[in-house]
């Protein structure tokens, strides 16, 4: 996606090093790559999954933007007429990507043997199944955000990822930002380290939630499916319902069975620094509490506030500011030095900094962890997905980062793993 | 008790969506109407629900934008924690209403508000849903995402299903773990269908079924492509199941046969997790 409906780009979303990675794309690759662009060797083989507007955008900001290489080999869509357009797109993909293999089934992709990497950029509620499969294949993966639908497919990814010691970068890069700042740097270590005991920071992400504009349809009728689409492979592992053109392309983010509104679209992006500037890649939100109208069922609609608190004392506000009252519960207030005792500020600056992160190219070359990893993803979708089941509940809820789980509420619990239509399964 | 006719007065309270289908026009009145008009709805009980679903139709047959919401918002509500009385007044009035000459997608509908409302008490319900083939699929997510005995429902409805809705019920037998499933999981492998192979692979591997370890390492190293890639993850989970429920002999068999058989170059990231594995049961 490129932002496009609400006067933003994306790119415009992404801080820090991703402004690097526009610089990038402007200036020819030749004069900045240098000694450290790809050799022929070293050219990763790309499949591509979901061919629509996002569709190798991934592949060009997470490889060739840090001077890696590859060659586009596959591709894949429901839609025969993206399908075919990739071919046409030597601009976007490379010269040879006229001789891109091309399918309509992703799995045909996946069991390519010569295939390094996996791009996502399908609707959501295909994500998780697709890069468990290329895991369990032995790819990397770029997957485009958000990482999933709900709470229980992250897992499951994280668990695949992990099992085959694959490399996963999420589609945002808004950390490596958080990393130039020496503030959020100083932030990230006094809360990694252990030493504040009781965490009253309150940070308030206001606006940026394009609520409006996200709002389903709720009067959608049934319209013959176009030929050229594979309605059933769309809908994929959510109900199949009956095809009307506002499920498809675009506007899939205002529908609850593909994704989950302006939250899900785009808290991720938000979340991706927020959580390493205060080091909360490995928890979660401990309390959700919503201010939005009755949810719909199956389409997204408005919401005005959702303050989420962590076990800690931290507390984080998404703040819509398009409907509603403006969240005036709680002034913003960062982390200082000034919240620690003298002798953990003296054990703080005997401590080593943040170690660098690394982007997707120098991860896969080194096997380590790229800075978008596979659990900071995960936890970073699942406060957009927590916040929606406080909305779609219209209750305050609970949550057990360690066990993945809402407390007493069963009704909420059921939101959080979703069984899925055959023939899919996490 | 209140009349169809009073139903329909009090959900037409609901608001209507503005021209484009949105509920962007909502503001604190009309959201106001909506909480007083799920108030009396709820205070209508069974009858309330009964006249709810009665207004339904299928898409494309007309417009039940408003019961259609006040039945899903009732759901939410009777599934609110603390009132279970309510919740299964709540799920038994909208379980009588499967089965029959009702649409296919209507009752599809009323399975989903099982899904977020049902509990023990509609486990039968679902259970008949699952020998519809258009139903079976809806009705099989509900049971598990209900969970507890639903699997009852699924083993009963397992010799009697055909086609596709074979692999919804043996699907959700393996989402819910159901150890008693175990020989129709080794029996699936051997099925002619490519996805009931791979469901049962996973239903094994979901159980921790060490006798069927023999059954789907074969099954795994027969296949190619997507089955092989499935099947042999299936190995691998069955492996760490085995390894955490203190049975190191028999994952560290599974993780030696995979490291040995995953020769091709392709197949470097599972052979290598497959010697991960080794490693850490044998250090266990």
């Amino acid at each position: 996606m490129d932002g496009r409906g609400f006067g933003m780009t994306r790119r415009a979303l992404l801080g820090g090093a991703a402004a690097g990675a526009v610089l990038w794309t402007i200036v020819p690759r030749r004069c900045v790559a240098g000694a450290g662009r790809a050799s022929p060797s070293e050219t990763l083989a790309a499949g591509l999954i979901g061919c629509g507007g996002q569709g190798g955008e991934d592949l060009n900001s997470y490889i060739r933007a840090y001077g890696g290489e590859y060659r586009l080999v596959a591709a894949c869509d429901v839609d025969k007429t993206r399908l075919a357009a990739v071919r046409k797109n030597p601009k976007k993909f490379g010269e040879d990507v006229e001789k891109c293999e091309l399918y309509t089934d992703w799995r045909r992709l996946i069991e390519r043997k010569d295939i390094d990497v996996v791009s996502i950029a399908t609707p959501p509620s295909w994500h998780a199944l697709m890069c468990i499969g290329a895991a369990q294949a032995g790819k990397d993966i770029l997957c485009e955000k958000p990482m999933t639908r709900f709470i229980a497919e992250g897992r499951a990814v994280v668990q695949a990822v992990k099992r085959y010691g694959r490399v996963f970068q999420i589609g945002t890069a808004g950390r490596f930002g958080a990393y130039a700042s020496e503030h959020s740097r100083r932030t990230h270590k006094i809360m990694a380290s252990g030493l504040l005991k009781k965490c009253e920071a309150v940070y308030i992400k206001r606006g940026g939630f394009p609520v409006r504009n996200y709002c389903g349809r709720v009067n959608l009728e049934p319209q013959k499916v176009p030929e050229h689409l594979d309605w059933d492979m769309y809908c994929g592992p959510s109900p199949l319902r009956p095809y009307n053109s506002h499920r498809f392309g675009w506007s899939h983010r205002y529908y609850w069975d593909y994704e989950g509104g302006s939250l899900a679209d785009f808290a991720q992006h938000y979340m991706d620094p927020f959580q390493w500037t205060y080091a909360k890649d490995y928890t979660s939100p401990v309390e959700i509490e919503a201010y939005a109208p009755p949810a719909h069922h199956d389409a997204c609609g408005l919401w005005a506030w959702v303050e989420l608190r962590y076990a800690d004392g931290l507390t984080l506000v998404l703040d819509g500011n398009e409907w509603g009252p403006r969240y005036d519960r709680k002034k913003e207030r960062g982390v200082t030095l000034d919240d620690l005792d003298e002798e953990s500020r003296r054990k703080l600056a005997a401590m080593p900094d943040p170690p660098k992160l690394l982007n997707f190219v120098e991860a896969v070359k080194t096997r380590g962890e790229s800075a978008g990893h596979v659990e900071a993803a995960h936890r970073a979708v699942t406060i957009a997905h927590l916040a929606n089941i406080a909305i779609r509940t219209g209750r305050k809820i609970r949550y057990d980062p360690d066990k993945e789980q809402i407390i007493g509420d069963e009704a909420a619990n059921r939101l959080v793993y979703q069984p899925m239509r055959e023939p899919w399964h996490l | 008790m209140a009349t169809a006719q009073d139903v329909k007065a009090i959900v037409e309270q609901i608001p209507s969506p503005d021209k484009n289908g949105t509920y962007v026009n909502l503001d604190e009145a009309k959201i106001g109407q909506i909480e007083k008009t799920v108030a009396q709805l709820q205070q209508g009980g069974r009858d309330a629900v009964a006249a709810l679903i009665g207004m339904l139709v299928e898409p494309g047959a007309g417009d039940d934008i408003k019961p259609r919401w006040a039945l899903h918002l009732l759901a939410v509500r009777a599934a609110a924690p603390g009132n279970d009385a309510a919740r299964k007044e709540y799920a038994l009035a909208v379980a009588a209403h499967l089965g029959g000459d009702r649409p296919k997608e209507v009752q599809k509908y009323l399975i989903e508000k099982l899904q977020i409302a049902g509990g023990p008490e509609v486990l039968e319900a679902l259970g008949r849903a699952l020998l519809d083939d258009e139903l079976c699929d809806t009705a099989a997510r509900a049971l598990a995402a209900i969970g507890g005995e639903a699997d009852r429902q699924l083993l009963a409805a397992w010799p009697r299903v055909k086609g596709r809705s074979r692999l919804s019920v043996i699907k959700k037998l393996a989402v819910l773990r159901c150890a008693a499933a175990a020989e129709i999981f080794r029996s699936a492998l051997n099925d002619a269908d490519a996805d009931v192979r791979i469901a049962g692979a996973w239903g094994i591997a979901r159980i921790g079924d060490a006798a069927g370890t023999e059954a789907l390492l074969k099954c795994a190293d027969a296949h190619e492509g997507w089955e092989r890639i499935n099947e042999t993850d299936a190995c691998m989970m069955l492996a760490e199941a085995l390894a955490a429920a203190g049975n190191r002999q028999a994952a560290a068999k599974i993780y030696e046969h995979i490291s040995r058989t995953r020769n091709e170059q392709w197949e470097t990231p599972i052979r290598q997790a497959a010697e991960r594995g080794l490693a850490a049961v044998r250090q266990q």
